[in-house]
């Protein structure tokens, strides 16, 4: 059956070699991940227009995922099956990815994930997935090094929201400071949405930790924090592992928000060729501040769709192609290795950031820095 | 002991608010015997009146409260005339339907018109703070809103104790049918009693917004804290109301540091069955039928 498909595939690709290449997209256009899909959409909208303008002629088949797996699978079934797809950039979350990731093997699609950062999705040895953005391990580890290299950190406090998310993203941080030698402290998973956490910090005080290593999305960011100055918190850092502590209106509570040390996969301060313009371009002309993920996506959908085309629309040797090349652009240096129990992962370079005069500065690494880190913490006021 | 006295202390604080919310509730079931499901949606809506006051016309949460007041109390005994007041007779379940509808409908409402986008309201002093002495310090707009309610519980203590309409509803409270045989209008004062719950919740609301963040969903939190309070100190006691949010505010605060932030909650809840299985009427409650 699975040949018979190929062969097909190959056969319905194949025939019609002058028209457009058909690329499929599997995004959360609607549902609660919506406003993170619509980066993905502007930003492969974008990367659109400029294979146009590059004479590449890509013909793209939307599919709205709704933030479900369930979805998303249906999708992927249909894009692989009916419409005959040469390869698909998508889904966004990390559940959603996961579930599509076990098709696109089955099917022999390949799939280029754009952002989604659970670990598992690239260690599963699938030979059709590949993934841009950088894994979840390397926004704890980003952070803990970002640390040590500036200072001689001993013990740190975890504080983070009894999700998923943030217990995942925790774990990863707690073995990781295991093997650099720094002691845990305090381990603290709250839950979401309490009006209080002024208790849990003074404990957390009492045991005066080097580092404060936070989980929370947005509202929950601003409280803890908040709530930190108000019981005199004082560390020689405060990590903000994702979500919360990359918002713009997290940067705007600048009475609290100042020198917390963040990481994210893009700015468009850094110097990778393109991402200024990406980024001036994208506010002209959508209106608003792209995130990471829509570099991410503009990045992915110019690889499929390039990589498609030269391989004249056949699956097999657009995988294979996937895995041979080499590219640089508004993500850096793009290449799908193989290491540590990867698969076909981008290798890529996670930036830390921490908030200085009410902006997001690169501080690290170094050659990508904007600004001078602040290290120590400075005092509250 | 400084961890000790901090949380203590923003227990009692936090707890100050928690009996605000509580006596609200307590006055509208202790006139009404209403139980009403629509008290954590109230709040929210005392809340967003706070954003809108705040963002658009710049008044001061605390200031706002001036606001928020009256027009809480005028939303409260609307609902009260045109709702609630028709189903006194009926039996609990449609009360309770009904309210949980009311409810329903303010949070989908306040969703379609704010989105379900957090939003905070950050001020000078958001997170200021008073050190105490000692390595302890408390959060300033938490004091301020402690020491709000203390005086609007004061003065609401002697509005039901000293001023004829306040008698009035106390003896609707006691006995409905010997009230009206009194001529007492029982159904203006069931619209008093709805309007200062609602006033109470918008009041606690409005102090909640400062420190915490608005979104249309928010009130489910308040609603089952609302309960847990009311029935631990007692269907009817505002007196009741007010020890069990300090309790709650408190047991809170501490199991959070001694025992796990994680399971706060819980202990919360045993110490509530605790005392339900020891003192059914809670803590202050007179049984009655």
């Amino acid at each position: 059956m699975r040949k018979h498909l190929l062969a097909l595939g190959a056969i319905l690709a194949l025939s019609p070699c002058l028209l457009a290449q058909k690329i499929g997209v599997i995004n959360s256009m609607s549902g609660p991940e919506a406003p993170i899909g619509e980066n993905i959409t502007n930003g492969i909208k974008l990367a659109e227009e400029d294979l146009i303008k590059k004479g590449i002629h890509v013909q793209l088949v939307w599919e709205d995922d709704t933030g479900k797996p369930q979805v998303s699978m249906s999708a992927m079934e249909k894009l692989a099956t009916r419409d005959n797809v040469v390869g698909v950039v998508g889904p966004y979350t990390s559940a959603c990815s996961n579930a599509v990731a076990r098709l696109a093997e089955k099917y022999k699609v390949p799939l280029l994930i754009p952002a989604a950062a659970k670990e598992e999705i690239t260690r599963q040895g699938f030979k059709y997935v590949f993934r841009m953005n950088a894994p979840a391990d390397k926004y704890a580890s980003s952070l803990i090094d970002a640390a040590t290299s500036l200072g001689k950190p001993r013990t740190i406090a975890f504080i983070y929201e009894n999700t998923d998310f943030g217990t995942s993203t925790s774990k990863t941080a707690k073995d990781y400071v295991a093997k650099k030698g720094i002691q845990v402290v305090a381990d603290v998973a709250y839950p979401k949405g309490s009006a209080d956490y002024r208790s849990t910090l003074a404990q957390i005080k009492s045991k005066s930790p080097d580092l404060v290593f936070m989980v929370s999305y947005v509202a929950d960011a601003i409280l803890l924090m908040r709530q930190s100055r108000e019981v005199g918190l004082q560390p020689q850092a405060f990590l903000g592992a994702g979500a919360g502590f990359t918002t713009a209106e997290f940067a705007n509570e600048r009475a609290v928000s100042e020198h917390v040390i963040s990481c994210t996969q893009w700015t468009e301060d850094v110097n990778w060729p393109g991402a200024k313009e990406f980024g001036k371009r994208y506010k002209a002309r959508f209106g608003k501040e792209p995130s990471y993920h829509a570099a991410c996506a503009y990045a992915s959908m110019l690889i499929m769709a390039e990589t498609a085309k030269a391989s004249g629309g056949d699956r097999a040797r657009t995988r294979d192609a996937l895995k041979a090349g080499k590219w640089n652009g508004v993500m850096g240096e793009v290449q799908f290795a193989d290491y540590d129990g990867f698969n076909n992962q981008n290798n890529h370079q996670m930036l830390v950031e921490q908030i200085i005069s009410g902006n997001y500065e690169t501080i690290l690494p170094s050659r990508f820095a904007t600004k001078k880190p602040v290290y120590p913490f400075p005092r509250w006021k | 002991m400084a961890v000790f006295m901090q949380s203590l202390l923003s227990g009692i604080l936090i707890g100050g608010v928690y009996a605000l919310i509580g006596i609200g509730l307590t006055l509208i079931f202790g006139v009404m015997r209403v139980i009403n499901f629509a008290h954590g949606d109230i709040l929210m809506v005392g809340m967003y009146l706070t954003y809108i006051a705040f963002t658009w016309l710049g008044i001061d949460p605390f200031v706002s409260v001036l606001v928020t007041f009256p027009l809480m109390f005028l939303f409260g005994g609307f609902l009260q005339k045109v709702f609630i007041n028709r189903v006194l007779k009926a039996v609990a379940q449609n009360q309770i339907l009904l309210t949980i509808g009311l409810g329903l409908i303010m949070s989908n409402t306040v969703m379609l018109i704010f989105t379900s986008d957090y939003k905070l309201i950050s001020t000078s002093y958001s997170s200021s703070t008073l050190k105490v002495g000692g390595g302890v310090s408390l959060s300033t707009p938490l004091l301020v809103s402690f020491l709000i309610t203390a005086t609007i519980t004061a003065a609401l203590y002697w509005f039901l104790l000293k001023t004829d309409t306040g008698q009035a509803i106390r003896a609707t409270a006691q006995d409905r049918e010997a009230a009206t045989l009194m001529g007492i209008n029982v159904k203006r004062m069931s619209i008093i009693a709805f309007g200062l719950g609602s006033a109470l919740a918008g009041t606690a609301g409005a102090l909640i917004a400062p420190t915490y963040y608005i979104f249309p969903q928010v009130g489910s939190v308040f609603t089952l804290k609302a309960f847990v309070i009311t029935v631990l100190g007692g269907m009817g006691s505002v007196v009741g109301a007010m020890l069990g949010g300090i309790l709650i505010g408190v047991t809170e605060s501490l199991s959070a540091v001694y025992i796990s932030s994680g399971w706060k909650d819980v202990v919360v809840f045993v110490l509530f069955l605790l005392v339900l299985l020891f003192k059914p009427s809670g803590l202050m409650g007179k049984s009655r039928t």
